[in-house]
Formats: C-alpha cells, structure tokens, sequence
C-alpha cells in the first residue's frame, strides 16, 4: 500500500532531505522514493502521451516533487497509519499527503468481519473438541472401568489411575492442533494459487501468511488444554475425589 | 488388629446376607472362614477390605473405622492388605509380570526393586517360569496363582483370601497354604475363606463357621 506526499515547490534540497529523514525514521514505512518535478512530468508523458498537447500548452512544470512510500504490510490495519497520515499532514514542507482512505475504511470493516465470524466458528469448533475428546476418554474410561476398580483395590491413588487418561487426552489435544496447523498451511499454499487471478489488486490487500512462531505455540498449547479439561471432566464422574 | 462389631448386610430384603457378625482377629492370627456358598463368605471378606460397606455395625482395623476412611483416601487401607479374590481380578491385556508388579508400583517402588520382587513371589507359586506370559494362556489355577503372587508381593500386615485354592489340586493348594502359613509367621494376620475341609482339617486352628449369614461356631484347635 503506497501513501504519496506531495511537497510544496520550491523547496531546498535540504528541507526536501530533513523530510525524507523524518520518512525513513518511521517504523511503519518500508520503501521511500522521491521523485522530482522533472521525473513527475516524464512520467506523466509516458503514461499518457495523448495529453502531450495540455503539458505542452503550461508554460511550467505543474507537477509537485513528491515522496512515494510503501507501508509496510504487516501495519495495514493498524490505526497507526491514520496516525502516521495525520503527522505527515502536518509537518512543514508537505503539501497534501494521498492515500485511499475508502479502501483502508473497507478493508477495515471487512478484516473485522471476518475476525468476529473467526471468532465465532472457533469458539463452536473448541467447545465441538473439548465434547469431542471427552467422550472419547469417556468411551476408554467405561472400557477400561475393571481396570480401575483393580487398580483401586491393590492401593492405586486416584491421581495413579486418572494420568494416564489425562495424558491421552493432552496427546489427542496437541494432535488435533497438530492436524489443523497442517491443514492452515495447505490452505494457505493452495488458496490464493486457486484465487490467484481473480483476486488482482485484492491478492495485494489480502496478505496471506502463517501463524507466528508465539501463535502456533499458543495454538497446540491450547489444543494440549482442551484435551486436558475434556479427560478431565470426563474422569471426574468416574472417580470422585 | 481387624475388629468387627455386630455388622449386618442385606443385599436385598427380607433376607440378610450377614447378621449380627462380632468378630475379633488379633495381629498375627491365621484364620479360616468356612460355611456352604451362599453363606456370607465373600460378603465378610469384601465389608473387610471395603469394598462393600455393611448396612449396620462398624469395622476397626489397626485402631481406625475404615467406614470413615473417604474415598479418596481408601488406598492407605488397601496397601496394607494383600487380597485374592475369589474370580482373580487379573488384567488380562497385561502380561504375569505387570500383573503381580502393579501392585508395588502404585506406592513407587523402585523398578530395580520390582524385577527382583515380583520374581521372588512368581517362584514362591512356581510360576516365574510363565513371567512374560498373558493371563489368558494360563490354565484357571495359574491364573489364580497370579493372584497369590500378586496378594504376597508387598508383604502386606493383612491377607484376605476368598477360595484361594478353590481351583488348585490338593498338593498345590496345600503348598499354598503353606505360603500363607510362612508369611503369617513373619507377622502377618491371615484369613482364609474356603469351604475345603480337608484344608481346614490338615492347617486350622481358628476357624469359623458361617451358616445363612451367621456364625454358627468358633472353633479353636
């Protein structure tokens, strides 16, 4: 996502640099590249050349100098941005800052969306496997049932009796995160090579990428909780204390 | 040692499967309980061990009411007791050896220990050759040998056995008993339930007869 800042004419070079340091100071800025009045009008040319004639017609350059800066992608949602935006509009030297506000504001709302639905289809799926995984042990708890009560009767404390449950179920929980992290990661491969073309523009807004380290940790650890609460319950109706 | 004091148990009404049983055993005792089935045997020995609780009377064993024990404290009791139960109570997907060593695995004993431990007791009922074996290929008085082994292994202060040698020859069962009999020299209080007078004849000397749930005599030889 690129933001233009378009600066005042006449400028010295020094006051043009004192800005590109401010630019390149910022956190949230990736690329900066400025581009002088001259190499504005050039380009202007080679795009359009059936408007040679109007530029002609101007007696001088219209065009401003201006910087154009890419935002780094991981900040895109950030409100940092309107911040950033605010700040550069203010700053002296710079005339007008342009950025797609519409776009950002729809992407914004959209990103929401799809969070409160995330949220939403998650919550469902971590209650679907805690009842999931604790009927499972439930089912080995009841076939296993003798084996308890044998345990119980040469001097087994319950805590001896449950681990092994409670292990099975933390196994089966890390699995499960295990088996969908395996799935994300196709998903996230294949997907955008089926959406590649029709997405255009979008594939740039839409940024794919996988979990981070901190979040895929969180993401088995949390499988290694549900499974331990499922076996857990489950072992509680069975050996009380 | 094991007091009762006037326990009572009905399964089912009208009819009491023990009445009014008042029964004390002393530390170090070697005890029979005898009677035709269905005479409250097992019954006596599971309120013994808890796994049943009597509908009347109370139970002290080493000073404590084990009624009161709660659930999740019962191991403390069970520890101290070795049982053979009358239909074994082995683990069937377990092999011999994991069958007798449960047992001192679950107060921790070492593993060094429990190889030497659980072979020792496999040689007392001469099975030690069958360690690695599954309890379903064992004829029925292997099996219930594994559960001698089993009941020995942790030299507990108390032996319940009901119908230890229920399915051993004589000369088997006899060397049994004579198991039982060698550890209660080491201190341990032994009571048999069994309905073989020939046992009783050749190694009791306090016996007690069960009838429809009541004694009907205590004898000491």
């Amino acid at each position: 996502m690129a933001v233009v800042l378009y600066l005042e004419k006449n400028l010295t070079k020094i006051e043009v640099s004192q800005i590109e340091e401010k630019l390149k100071r910022s956190s949230l800025v990736a690329k900066i590249q400025f581009i002088s009045s001259t190499q504005a009008l050039e380009k202007f040319q080679i795009k359009f050349p059936e408007l040679q004639g109007i530029i002609e017609n101007f007696k001088i350059n219209p065009f401003p100098p201006s910087f154009e800066t890419a935002i780094r992608k991981n900040s895109l949602s950030s409100d940092e941005i309107q911040n950033f935006i605010q700040e550069m509009r203010n700053m002296d030297g710079i005339e007008d800052v342009q950025f797609n506000w519409d776009w950002v504001e729809k992407m914004k709302s959209l990103s929401r969306l799809v969070k409160a639905v995330g949220f939403f289809l998650g919550g469902i799926l971590i209650l679907a496997s805690f009842f999931i995984i604790s009927n499972v042990i439930k089912l080995n708890v009841f076939a296993r049932k003798e084996e308890m009560e044998i345990l119980r009767l040469v001097g087994a404390t319950n805590t001896f009796i449950k681990i092994p449950f409670l292990i099975e179920g933390i196994i089966l929980g890390i699995l499960g995160g295990l088996l969908s992290l395996i799935l994300l990661f196709l998903l996230i491969k294949i997907f955008p090579f089926y959406l590649g073309t029709s997405l255009g523009v979008l594939q740039e807004l839409i940024n794919f990428r996988y979990l981070s380290l901190a979040q895929t940790a969180m993401f088995i650890s949390g499988g290694a909780i549900i499974g331990f609460l499922g076996s857990f319950s489950s072992l509680a109706r069975f050996l009380k204390g | 040692m094991i007091e009762l004091y006037h326990i009572w148990k009905q399964y089912q009404k009208p009819d009491w499967a023990l009445s009014d049983i008042t029964l004390h055993v002393e530390k170090g005792d070697f005890y029979f309980i005898t009677g035709p089935s269905g005479s409250g045997k097992t019954t006596l020995l599971k309120i013994i061990f808890r796994e049943l609780f009597p509908t009347q009377g109370q139970i002290i064993i080493d000073g404590r009411n084990i009624l009161r024990i709660p659930d999740h404290k019962i191991y403390k009791l069970r520890r101290t007791m070795g049982i053979v139960f009358q239909d074994f109570r082995l683990l069937f997907h377990k092999r011999v050896f994991d069958n007798v060593s449960v047992v001192l695995q679950v107060v921790g004993i070492p593993r060094k220990d429990i190889r030497r431990r659980v072979f020792n007791a496999l040689r007392m009922v001469n099975l030690h050759h069958k360690m690695w074996e599954y309890p379903s290929h064992l004829s029925y008085g292997e099996q219930q040998r594994v559960a001698i082994a089993r009941a020995v292994v942790n030299n507990p202060k108390i032996i319940l056995a009901d119908e230890p040698t229920g399915n051993l020859d004589t000369e088997l069962a006899f060397e049994i008993i004579g198991l039982f009999k060698e550890i209660n020299k080491q201190g341990a209080t032994v009571i048999i339930g069994t309905h073989d007078r020939e046992l009783i004849r050749h190694f009791g000397n306090k016996i007690l007869f069960l009838y429809k749930g009541k004694f009907i005599r205590k004898e000491a030889l």
